[in-house]
């Protein structure tokens, strides 16, 4: 930089080019245009040149609110995937009599088709990945409130139950939705710029999302779908097991204790108290979790004392699946959480028979009730 | 303050409508108090160390234009050292006591561990060379001093160009605080255009590049060397994008309000030799770096071993300005030896090329010449961009080995992002390419005004629908 040898020159003008940078000799003639201080007022084009860049922002702006409606329109018109499940939902045309709420363990253990089959009664997943509790709640509240109640609310727990959201994953999935005050409110509390997504245009699909969901707004609202990966909420999982479990454990090699928050508690009370208020049973299931990664849970003892009181409590059936047959056997998980399609597969029939135990059992011991009466 | 935030969109506009209606006695006092806020949005105290390097050089300026011969130097030494003391104390008072420290752990002294825990106020490195620029162009008699406090620190405070530059010379900055600037749709509409362009640059490739770059620097060892030779030309690509970015948002934003800064940039990487690339590259702190501490050293017009060494002590002094850490420092050198090497082989490579018959307009060596200088600057940003010399060394010698085709991704950028990072740097290839020939504004300017302001609403969405909003702040902001 400092050396006066003669270089070569290039010529750049990029800078002046693209922006019309008035050049060191013309600028004060040209662009810049400098007076003394006197003040001397404005030419009359000044008012001229206002009412463009107010016409050009105004247009720039109707542009951006136009799209805006485009993207949560064509979101909102997809039959499948998440976003297929979420319209469903928010538009009433679910109706289920079980219901499945849960984090992505929920999502991808639980096949409705099969529940439904099986239980002879019509099932949906609610499960919402990398949600904890208290936006399962949201989730379910909000579907209570653009369906009939169902019969059967299956909770899917997880160690991490008790540990409230302090960051909302994928938040794209909620802008659509974000006039729902029942998804609203949740989100605001976690995260208190939420408004800033339900008010300025765009920003929700572009600030707060990495995976350019606004690309199927727009697919969407000329009527594509995408590939339906997703049925009736449920989302398999088709991948084989993966190292994930090997490098966590890796990395954790005391274990790990997953944190009990009272608040946490609270939002499970608060579930247990909605479903008691709307005569819906809860039932509350604990999915097949890798076993190794039972051993490597510190404070498994002390979650599941929770999971106990709080069924207790609430009367609410608690059904633990840690010792499922295959918990052991890598071949139907896709990592130490999430079980794959093969293991949801099995695990579905299992859950729906024995829903399908519960409701008949239900069922005589009404009858058994009324006949006393 | 950011640029790229919703508050400065708020901020922005209602500073330039409220600037156009003032007059002209209101300005300055209108820009300051804008600056102050812009400032005090990182975070408001520091505002309070600003006042001080600002009242020190107001008042030494004045002194030093006052007084002749040794008070005149004085005044000069106390201005220059008070100012320094305040970036050694908050920028490297740790890096010098832990140097020490290491020193003397080498001899087995035992040193207190002393530990600042204060975060470095942002772009002081910036305000405090374009302080000092003013007091020893004041000494030099080639600037009055300034007599209203105001517009002194208004000077100091300006707000684009306040956090990271470019650094203002007082000759070219000071007068116009005192001009006259009308409501001009021109330059306003230019000036918007350059924001836009900046925009891009940071928005749209450099904060998607910095998600894989930061993901590999993050941790080198448990990266490919496809995935380390990826992240070093996106690096490259994403610190000339963050930094250039800034100074057209920063370049652009005044000349909406009529004011002329010095560019900061002039495509860098379409330099053919290391020098070159110093002449186009952080153009503001390199000429503050020739004229305040290369010339006085001597600069070329000395011993060749003197000259040398007048290079060595500038970059790595350069170096130093960018952080408190032996990285930059290294950075500074390894690019000094990179000139000095320059020098010293520049016939030999001349012969080579003719005897080859490459002659000087041949394109070949043309290409040549701008692939090997890109290469070396990639190389030095590995020491720049690495956390420790440690991990710098073991990315220099990993970036060959190991390449996996199929493990190119990294946790935040998942591969679907890299069609758009590719895209993004093409783009901004192709818009740099036409812009040397005027064709974008040539075409655009033939157009009726409905297909301008399309093109131009165009452009903005697609800035905002492809920016990346997760790693916000420029890079030089920590300097």
């Amino acid at each position: 930089m400092y050396r006066q040898e003669a270089s070569t020159e290039v010529s750049d003008n990029f800078s002046s080019v693209i922006v019309d940078v008035p050049r060191a000799s013309s600028c004060e003639t040209a662009a810049v245009r400098t007076k003394t201080l006197s003040g001397s007022k404005p030419p009359s084009t000044a008012l001229w040149a206002l009412r463009r860049l107010i016409c050009f922002f105004a247009i720039l702006t109707v542009m951006v609110f136009a799209l805006n409606a485009m993207i949560t329109s064509g979101l909102r018109r997809i039959k499948t995937s998440q976003y297929g499940a979420w319209n469903q939902m928010m538009d009433g045309k679910i109706n289920a009599r079980i219901v499945i709420t849960g984090s992505s363990r929920a999502a991808s253990h639980y096949d409705p088709r099969i529940i439904a089959a099986t239980a002879g009664r019509s099932a949906f997943n609610l499960g919402r990945n990398g949600s904890q509790t208290d936006m399962q709640v949201a989730v379910l509240k909000a579907y209570l409130e653009h369906n009939q109640k169902p019969e059967i609310v299956v909770h899917n727990l997880d160690a991490f139950t008790f540990e409230t959201s302090h960051e909302v994953y994928a938040f794209a999935q909620y802008v659509p939705y974000l006039y729902d005050n029942e998804i609203y409110a949740p989100l605001r509390k976690i995260t208190p710029d939420t408004w800033k997504s339900r008010y300025v245009p765009l920003y929700g699909y572009v600030v707060d999302d990495m995976n350019f969901s606004w690309m199927l707004g727009i697919r969407g609202f000329f009527g594509w779908s995408p590939k339906g990966d997703f049925f009736q909420g449920f989302d398999p999982r088709l991948k084989p097991w993966t190292d994930d479990f090997d490098s966590f454990r890796a990395s954790n090699p005391n274990g790990v204790s997953w944190p009990i928050e009272p608040e946490g508690i609270q939002v499970m009370e608060d579930l247990a108290r909605l479903c008691q208020e709307r005569g819906i049973q809860l039932i509350f299931v604990y999915s097949p979790e890798y076993i190794e990664m039972q051993k490597l849970t510190n404070n498994r003892a002390e979650v599941f004392g929770h999971f106990h009181e709080l069924a207790a409590r609430y009367h609410v059936p608690l059904w633990d699946y840690s010792d499922w047959s295959y918990a052991a056997d890598t071949q139907y998980f896709t990592n130490s959480q999430h079980l794959n399609a093969q293991g949801a597969k099995l695990f579905s029939e299992d859950i729906a028979s024995r829903l399908q135990q519960y409701i008949s059992a239900q069922a005589s011991s009404n009858a058994d009730l009324r006949v006393a009466h | 303050m950011l640029f790229n935030s919703i508050e400065f969109a708020i901020f922005f506009p209602a500073v330039v409508a409220m600037y156009f209606l003032s007059p002209q006695r209101l300005r300055v006092g209108l820009l300051l108090t804008a600056s102050c806020f812009f400032y005090m949005a990182f975070i408001p105290a520091y505002i309070l160390i600003l006042f001080f390097t600002i009242l020190i050089d107001y008042v030494a300026g004045i002194y030093i234009e006052k007084v002749e011969g040794p008070k005149k130097k004085a005044f000069l030494v106390v201005s220059i050292v008070s100012t320094c003391v305040v970036l050694f104390i908050f920028k490297y008072f740790g890096f010098f006591t832990s140097s020490f420290e290491g020193l003397a752990g080498l001899f087995g002294w035992p040193v207190p561990h002393y530990v600042l825990k204060i975060i470095l106020p942002i772009g002081l490195s910036f305000h405090t060379f374009q302080s000092l620029s003013y007091v020893i162009e004041v000494y030099r008699g080639k600037q009055r001093a300034e007599r209203d406090f105001i517009v002194y620190a208004t000077y100091v405070m300006f707000f684009p160009q306040l956090v990271a530059g470019p650094i203002e010379r007082p000759q070219n900055l000071l007068h116009q605080f005192r001009e006259w600037h009308e409501f001009d749709y021109g330059n306003v509409t230019s000036g918007l255009k350059r924001m836009g362009w900046g925009f891009f640059k940071k928005l749209v490739v450099a904060d998607r590049l910095a998600l894989y770059v930061n993901d590999v620097y993050a941790a080198p060892r448990g990266h490919n060397g496809l995935q380390l030779t990826i992240a070093t030309v996106f690096f490259a690509y994403q610190i000339y994008c963050d930094f250039s970015g800034y100074s057209d948002i920063a370049i652009g934003a005044a000349q909406v309000l009529g004011f002329r800064l010095m560019e900061n940039f002039r495509t860098p990487y379409y330099s053919l030799s290391i020098s070159e690339f110093w002449h186009r590259w952080h153009i503001s702190l390199s000429t503050w770096f020739k004229d305040y501490l290369y010339i006085p050293l001597g600069g070329s017009r000395v011993s060749k071993r003197r000259h040398i060494a007048n290079l060595l002590i500038t970059f790595g002094i350069s170096g130093l300005w960018h952080g408190a850490n032996w990285t930059y420092v290294w950075w500074g050198l390894l690019n000094g030896s990179y000139l000095v090497m320059g020098s010293l082989t520049k016939s030999w490579r001349d012969r080579l090329f003719s005897a080859v018959g490459l002659h000087d307009r041949s394109f070949i060596r043309k290409a040549i010449m701008l692939l090997s200088t890109f290469i070396l600057t990639c190389f030095a940003w590995i020491i720049f961009r690495a956390h420790s010399m440690g991990d710098a060394v073991y990315v220099a010698t990993h970036l060959f080995s190991g390449w996996d085709f199929g493990n190119i991704k990294t946790p935040q950028f998942l591969l679907r992002q890299m069609p758009v990072a590719l895209a993004s740097i093409l783009a901004l290839e192709v818009g740099q390419l036409l812009a040397r020939r005027k064709t974008p504004f040539n075409v655009l300017g033939k157009m009726p005004v409905s297909a301008r302001w399309a093109a131009y609403a165009a452009f903005v969405i697609l800035v905002v629908m492809f920016g990346i909003y997760q790693n916000r702040q420029f890079i030089y902001f920590q300097f």
